[in-house]
């Protein structure tokens, strides 16, 4: 080891300066990723659930009450076992709505069909509006004597529906409106579609699949893993549905659409109890992990893979 | 996609020929039917926003406005204050989307071509960051920047998160996206004494333009959708933005439907001339990005 040739060793230790570079790079590359992790992620996540066993108001200095937050919601708050019931069935409703129609349409773009893109854009667009232009319109087209869809249920000869006013059908209307706005999973749809390789496709045709079973054995295993994709992202985010109680429900009617995002909203930003909020966040961040997890074992795949694999 | 099989006998290709057109002219039309159902609720909020308050609750309601009164949209304007709106909306959008965009590409870089101690652990974290609700980090995060940064009434708790990658599923994007770079290009500038911050900028970001694109949009949507963020931190009017500004403008004209409806449109216009102005990059780069099987 002593008597190594000189360029060599040379060599060597240009090479350990240049990964030590390269460890330097890579940690001033990545400030913003540890600041996200620690500011915006994890620190947060810790402190919601030490803030959760406090009593505070914002304004004075807060009250440790260790678990009475969680106490009295179980026991005594008159919310708690609505919103857990609303947002769990909202969810349910709005993620299979929107994950079928997503592939339906994008099947349905996927084929050769004259001007895609016009037709890819008409279905795009509700994504892209503002979620307070969204709702203000549908709170008008749901307008129970002059709004479009009872004017259309008239000409269908059905009687006319309450739709958000009504607590037996707030959440499939709003469900509705979450369907009409998911254009996001039909672009990954789409996309995943046109990436299902052609030779899979015509081995299948010559093999005298008709078009139903090509579907169901070569499309549907083919793009599995952007199904499980999509329905985990539609799953959290549909979980967390908030706008649609502040742009238009209130909450209400009856408790409807008391989501429990929205209650963590109403403690902690209207009744300023920010304890209390933050023990309601803890026990949705249970829930939200529960479903999670449930939809890992239930349809398992490695979407992400790790960071040196591909 | 004609396969050879097919060749063998003239009648039965003709026949299956048939059969693909008659199968393409079904689908244009279920995609028209569909395509007029999905498109009728914001037709319908234009025509709603350009017709008298009388014709708006007349029944029969017409389809097409009698009287298109444009005017409605003047008179929105009196209180709707759309350049004001436009100016804050964009002063909170620009910022973050900028910054979003710059970070993420240097966290990307890290991760596609760098290699360093703890890359997997740092990595798996960020993974989980997707699977965190916002919500759960709401409350800590509004304490945060109003008692503990005193930035309550700005701008800033909205902008400032986008300063780390916006986001991982944007940095992954990128990611995955510099992966397909050949790394012999990278090589070949170090050679030629090229430093890693000029291969980065002037070599793999050119080369990865349409996912940076589709980047650039979803920082975008996801800053105009949002209203939560907006309806905590924003206090004082002068500071209104779209959502709230309309969220206000309608809970003050209760039954005015015309203009609510004009306000509304209004608010809808940014959104669809910028995807429009985007949407072939968007589409082509969500197509070649990692969204592969």
């Amino acid at each position: 080891m002593i008597d190594l040739p000189k360029t060599n060793t040379e060599s060597i230790i240009k090479k350990k300066r240049y990964r030590n570079k390269e460890s330097l790079t890579a940690f001033l590359c990545l400030i913003p990723v540890f600041m996200g992790l620690s500011i915006i992620s994890y620190i947060p996540t810790i402190a919601v659930f030490v803030l959760s066993m406090f009593d505070w108001n914002g304004l004075t200095a807060p009250k440790f009450v260790a678990l009475d937050n969680f106490v009295r919601i179980f026991s005594r708050d008159m919310y708690f076992y609505d919103s857990v019931r609303v947002t769990i069935v909202y969810a349910f409703i709005a993620v299979a709505g929107s994950l079928l129609y997503s592939l339906i349409i994008a099947l349905f773009l996927n084929r050769k069909i004259p001007a895609r893109p016009f037709w890819r854009a008409i279905f795009f667009i509700p994504y892209m509006l503002p979620a307070a232009g969204v709702f203000t319109a549908w709170r008008w087209l749901y307008e129970v004597n002059y709004g479009l869809f009872n004017y259309a249920f008239r000409i269908l000869g059905l009687p006319p529906q309450q739709f958000v006013q009504s607590p037996a059908q707030v959440l499939p209307s709003l469900a509705l409106i979450a369907v009409w706005c998911s254009g996001n999973l039909i672009v990954i749809f789409v996309a995943s579609l046109q990436n299902v390789a052609r030779v899979y496709m015509e081995a299948a045709e010559i093999d005298g699949a008709n078009a139903w079973q090509r579907f169901w054995n070569v499309t549907i295993p083919c793009i599995s893993p952007i199904i499980f994709y999509n329905m985990l992202m539609a799953l959290i985010s549909n979980l967390q549905v908030i706008t649609p109680a502040l742009a238009m429900t209130n909450g209400g009617p009856q408790n409807g659409s008391m989501f429990m995002s929205y209650i963590i909203y109403m403690y902690g930003f209207q009744k300023n109890r920010l304890g209390y909020a933050s023990a309601y966040a803890v026990i949705f961040f249970m829930i939200v992990g529960i479903f999670t997890a449930i939809l890992f074992k239930t349809f398992g795949s490695q979407f992400f893979g790790g960071g040196e694999k591909k | 996609m004609t396969s050879k099989a097919y060749h063998s006998g003239g009648g039965a290709f003709a026949s299956r020929k048939r059969t693909e057109r008659i199968a393409n002219t079904a689908t244009v039309a279920i995609i028209a039917i569909l395509a007029a159902m999905a498109i009728l609720p914001i037709y319908w909020v234009f025509r709603s926003s350009v017709i008298s308050n009388s014709e708006l609750y007349a029944y029969p309601p017409s389809f097409l406005p009698k009287e298109w009164l444009w005017s409605n949209y003047l008179r929105t304007l009196e209180s709707f204050e759309f350049w004001t709106y436009f100016k804050n909306t964009f002063s909170i959008i620009i910022p973050a989307v900028t910054a979003g965009t710059i970070t993420g590409i240097f966290s990307a870089y890290a991760f596609a071509r760098l290699n360093f101690k703890g890359k997997r652990l740092i990595f798996t974290l960020c993974v989980g960051t997707i699977l965190l609700p916002g919500m759960v980090t709401l409350i800590p995060l509004y304490v945060f920047w109003t008692r503990g940064l005193h930035l309550g009434g700005t701008y800033w708790p909205m902008i400032l998160p986008f300063f780390t990658g916006g986001g991982f599923f944007n940095i992954f994007l990128l990611k995955q996206f510099m992966e397909t770079v050949p790394i012999e290009i990278d090589e070949a500038a170090e050679i030629d004494g090229a430093s890693r911050m000029r291969i980065l900028w002037f070599m793999i970001v050119p080369s990865i333009k349409p996912a940076i694109i589709v980047v650039i949009m979803l920082l975008f949507i996801q800053l105009w959708n949002d209203l939560l963020q907006q309806m905590i931190y924003i206090n004082s009017m002068a500071k209104f933005t779209f959502a709230i500004g309309l969220t206000t403008f309608t809970g003050a004209f209760g039954t005015k439907w015309n203009y609510a409806m004009a306000a509304t449109c209004l608010t809808m216009l940014p959104g669809i001339v910028i995807y429009l102005l985007g949407q072939r990059s968007f589409v082509e780069g969500i197509t070649l990005t990692g969204m592969k099987n």
